[in-house]
């Protein structure tokens, strides 16, 4: 019995319930008139759409900074990138890859500004790094109606000028990662090119945590007065987990287009920081503590609900009471986070 | 002493629920329908609308209804006085009062103008009933909006 | 001559340091009220509505500052409750005043309730109250949809059908307040050069000023400002802490759900899904543009920061319109004017607090050189 306790208090039990949840909805799903198969072909894609955003949690977890809610910030970024490669006419997988190209450098400036900000109120960050995101999206709303681009995919139709607010990637670097190497499994398909990037990110970033600088960064946040006596310089480490995790948030935006078929400006990155974060906590990580298997598992748990909901119960209950449950998961999991004491000084 | 403030906790949520339904009488707002038809009543009996007549609530318009003419009043509280001016067979000009309480809990009622001049004294409940409007129902389609993206309305 | 001259810059920056955000604030209102072409009585008779309309929703917000919880973003909870109040009276069909205190009536104990669930989650937090407070009010209107998207009309029985979507159950959109519609404001109320002024509004506010300034002095007042200087210390003078601070949320909730049955009388129409979650972003807003900070705000602040707040609002999108163009433009600017202005205070608060920690570890560590001297 004790050790079923001490299974469930490690475990965290939201998580239980909620895998226990996602189980539950998949064997309903069939006898619902659900296609399990069309739910586990959405789940999976979703998975790839969400993963590299909840990627870039880890970075600034891992250093203390508790978790990002400024993500916008390197959804900007990204999506500055992906505005200007549409407007220099690169198509394809090039596309993609000039997008990155050109979100990196706004990606590391814009990161370098932020962390600088949140070295200088250690303690406070969450809620600033909340409301530095919200400002961004908002200046960038007044931006999006000012810079001059000019291809007529992009701009609203009578004035010319002016950005639209959805904008399609169909053209440009639509599905690009999706198709490659993709594997058909009967009716579900595995966008296996998402996946890849994805695994060649995490792999990456797994691999940065065992360098030196890594296990710096994860020293400063599980113990910073250990780390100052080693002689880290802990404001700079900061400093460059904030642009990791811009960096990544630029990326994973543009993950996100390719497969959604969408850009979208204005007011959409607004609230896009939330559901990575519950994603994380989803996870298993806390505020201070996050590995790769829980960025993994989260995404997967998180899509997984968000799918299967809507999609499930529709059939079930004819209500679609999915945008309440998506609420009340999300939010939950992020009290349920900010509310445990795994706090190690503060 | 603990006793004491129980005491008077509990006085105060007595008095905040008294208060409730003072307000509850106080602000339900009903329709009155003043009618002009010719009733059938159970004994087989009809007592004749009334070629014109003046109906007036409280102190709001003045409403002249012809036979089987309708009109509403829309009034707040529960007592009112319906004031109304008739010309009878003898084409003299009557104007009576009567002071009335609508029922609590309904939203609509009518009151047959025929049946109060016929029967001037006769008890509320002879003259004044229930109304329940038809259900009609017309397919609309309403999307709730549950999330406003801007994050900021048009006004605060 | 050169000194006092010197002392005098040396004032106004400290003046301007110290109040950085409303002098901002100033600065803008200065560049944009020409700019958008409002007549001066047009202004003035749109900030006095909006002072009558959203002063009482701001000053419930004093009180957690006061007891150290920081900005109660917790305060869509009262929001949410006066709306389940306001839901309630337009189906019986009460109207005028009574239906105003009716509504009042009805949700003072959802907010109890709401703001005692929210002081305990509060209490888990401890040094992450704002962004708890925050997550709060997300999940709570998760909870409000639950209720009022499914359970009404359903489960709990409506028997207005007018409030009712075409599919059977859950509040319509829009929920039309004509019943009680300015029913405060008009009932005593004067109208000063062409300007209709809400006497009545007004004089619950000035109530409201005088029971918080009352209240300050009260024991429970008193307890709450040592819990917000120093939870230790006032937890080793024998106060209860977490109990202290349950109650500053539960005043603040409640009040605040009478505040927003003040703002919707004025409005006359009730958005059922996105009212309450605007409401909690522009008092803040507010607040903090009238000077206040996380840990200290007078009523000073309240009255400063609706007026500049809202004219920056106003004249925003039409001096946006002459600027450049294009009145989505100071759309778009008053908005993130309204964002900046709370993450510039923030900030300033952190590193003023972290200044403030640093000077005295120093005057302490000059203090023990001293003694060992």
């Amino acid at each position: 019995m004790r050790k079923i306790k001490e299974f469930i208090n490690n475990f965290g039990l939201p998580r239980i319930i909620i895998g226990l949840f996602l189980l539950l909805l998949f064997v309903v799903a069939p006898f619902v008139g659900v296609k399990v198969s069309t739910s586990i072909n959405d789940t999976i894609v979703r998975f790839g759409m969400n993963s590299v955003m909840v990627l870039a949690m880890v970075p600034m977890i891992h250093s203390g900074c508790g978790l990002n809610f400024g993500l916008p910030l390197g959804i900007i970024a990204g999506l500055l990138g992906a505005t200007m490669s549409l407007e220099a006419e690169v198509h394809g997988f090039a596309g993609f890859m000039m997008a990155i190209v050109f979100a990196t450098p706004f990606a590391l400036i814009l990161g370098w500004g932020y962390g600088r900000l949140l070295n200088k109120v250690k303690g406070g960050e969450m809620m600033i790094a909340t409301y530095v995101g919200f400002s961004s999206v908002a200046f960038m709303c007044m931006m999006w109606l000012l810079l001059p681009f000019k291809n007529p995919t992009m701009v609203w139709g009578y004035s010319g000028r002016g950005l639209r607010t959805t904008i399609s990637t169909e053209g440009y670097y639509l599905h690009v990662l999706d198709s490659f190497l993709e594997i058909k499994l009967g009716p579900i398909v595995i966008p296996t090119g998402m996946l890849l990037f994805f695994a060649v990110l995490a792999f990456g970033m797994w691999a940065f945590l065992h360098t030196k600088t890594g296990t710096a960064m994860t020293a400063v946040g599980s113990n910073p007065v250990f780390a100052r006596a080693s002689g880290i310089n802990i404001d700079n480490i900061r400093t460059l987990s904030v642009i990791m995790s811009t960096w990544l948030g630029a990326v994973g935006i543009l993950v996100y287009q390719q497969s959604f078929g969408f850009i979208q400006l204005y007011m959409g990155p607004f609230y896009m920081a939330l559901p990575a974060v519950s994603a994380i906590l989803i996870g298993g990580a806390s505020v201070n503590k996050a590995t790769i298997p829980n960025v993994i598992i989260g995404t997967l748990l998180f899509q997984g609900i968000l799918t299967m909901t809507p999609s499930v119960m529709n059939s079930a209950v004819h209500t679609d009471m999915s945008e309440v449950v998506r609420i009340v998961v999300s939010n939950g999991m992020i009290l349920y986070a900010l509310t445990r004491k795994t706090e190690a000084t503060r | 002493m603990k006793r004491k403030c129980l005491v008077v906790r509990l006085i105060a949520i007595v008095l905040v629920i008294a208060l409730a339904v003072l307000m509850f009488l106080i602000g339900r707002q009903h329709t009155i329908l003043v009618d002009d038809k010719t009733i059938m009543l159970a004994d087989g009996t009809e007592i004749k609308a009334l070629s014109t007549v003046e109906v007036r609530i409280d102190k709001q318009e003045q409403m002249e209804l012809a036979a089987r003419d309708r009109d509403q009043y829309v009034v707040t509280g529960q007592r009112h006085t319906i004031t109304v001016a008739y010309t009878d067979s003898q084409w003299d000009e009557h104007t009576f009062s009567r002071e009335f309480e609508v029922p609590i809990g309904l939203d609509m009622v009518i009151i047959s103008i025929p049946t109060l001049v016929a029967r001037q004294d006769a008890p509320v409940g002879e003259w004044l009933s229930e109304y329940e409007t038809p259900k009609v129902v017309v397919k609309q389609e309403e999307e709730v909006v549950t999330s406003e993206d801007t994050g900021l309305g048009s006004s605060f | 001559m050169k000194a006092v001259r010197q002392t005098f810059w040396k004032k106004i920056g400290d003046f301007v340091s110290n109040n950085m955000v409303p002098v901002l604030f100033v600065v803008i209102c200065a560049f944009s009220i020409p700019l958008s072409g409002y007549s001066a009585n047009y202004l003035l008779s749109e900030i006095i509505v909006r002072i009558s309309r959203d002063s009482f929703l701001i000053v419930s917000l004093l009180i957690p500052i006061m007891a150290g919880m920081g900005l109660n973003f917790g305060m869509t909870l009262g929001a949410m409750a006066a709306e389940i109040g306001l839901i309630c009276i337009s189906d019986w069909g009460i109207v005028g005043i009574p239906g105003m205190v009716l509504a009042a009536i009805i949700s003072t104990p959802i907010s109890v309730l709401l703001g005692w669930w929210c002081g305990k989650i509060l209490n888990m937090a401890k040094g992450r109250e704002m962004v708890t407070s925050y997550i709060i009010g997300f999940f709570m209107n998760g909870i409000y949809q639950l209720v009022v998207l499914y359970c009404m009309g359903a489960i709990i029985p409506v028997r207005s059908a007018k409030l009712v979507l075409p599919r059977g159950y859950g509040i319509r959109n829009t929920v039309n307040l004509s019943g009680i519609r300015k029913s405060l404001d008009n009932l005593v109320s004067l109208k000063i050069a062409g300007i209709s002024i809400p006497i009545a509004t007004f004089a619950v506010i000035v109530v409201l000023c005088l029971f918080v300034v009352w209240f300050r002095k009260t024991k429970l007042g008193q307890d709450m400002r040592a819990v917000g200087q120093d939870m230790e210390v006032a937890r080793a003078a024998g106060i209860k802490v977490e109990e202290t601070r349950i109650i500053s949320i539960i005043i603040s909730t409640v009040l605040a759900g009478y505040g927003m049955i003040i703002y919707l009388q004025n409005m006359g129409t009730l958005n059922t899904y996105n009212s309450h979650t605007q409401v909690g972003m522009f008092s803040i807003a507010a607040l903090l543009v009238g000077g206040a900070s996380v840990a200290k705000a007078n009523i000073r602040n309240v009255f400063l920061g609706v007026i500049l707040f809202h004219l920056m609002f106003i004249v925003s999108p039409m001096a946006g319109k002459n600027l450049i163009g294009e009145a989505q433009l100071g759309e778009y600017f008053r908005v993130f004017v309204s964002y900046g202005v709370i993450t510039l205070s923030l900030v300033l608060y952190e590193v003023r607090k972290k200044r403030e920690a640093n000077r005295e570890g120093q005057e302490l560590a000059a203090d023990q050189k001293e003694d060992a001297r």
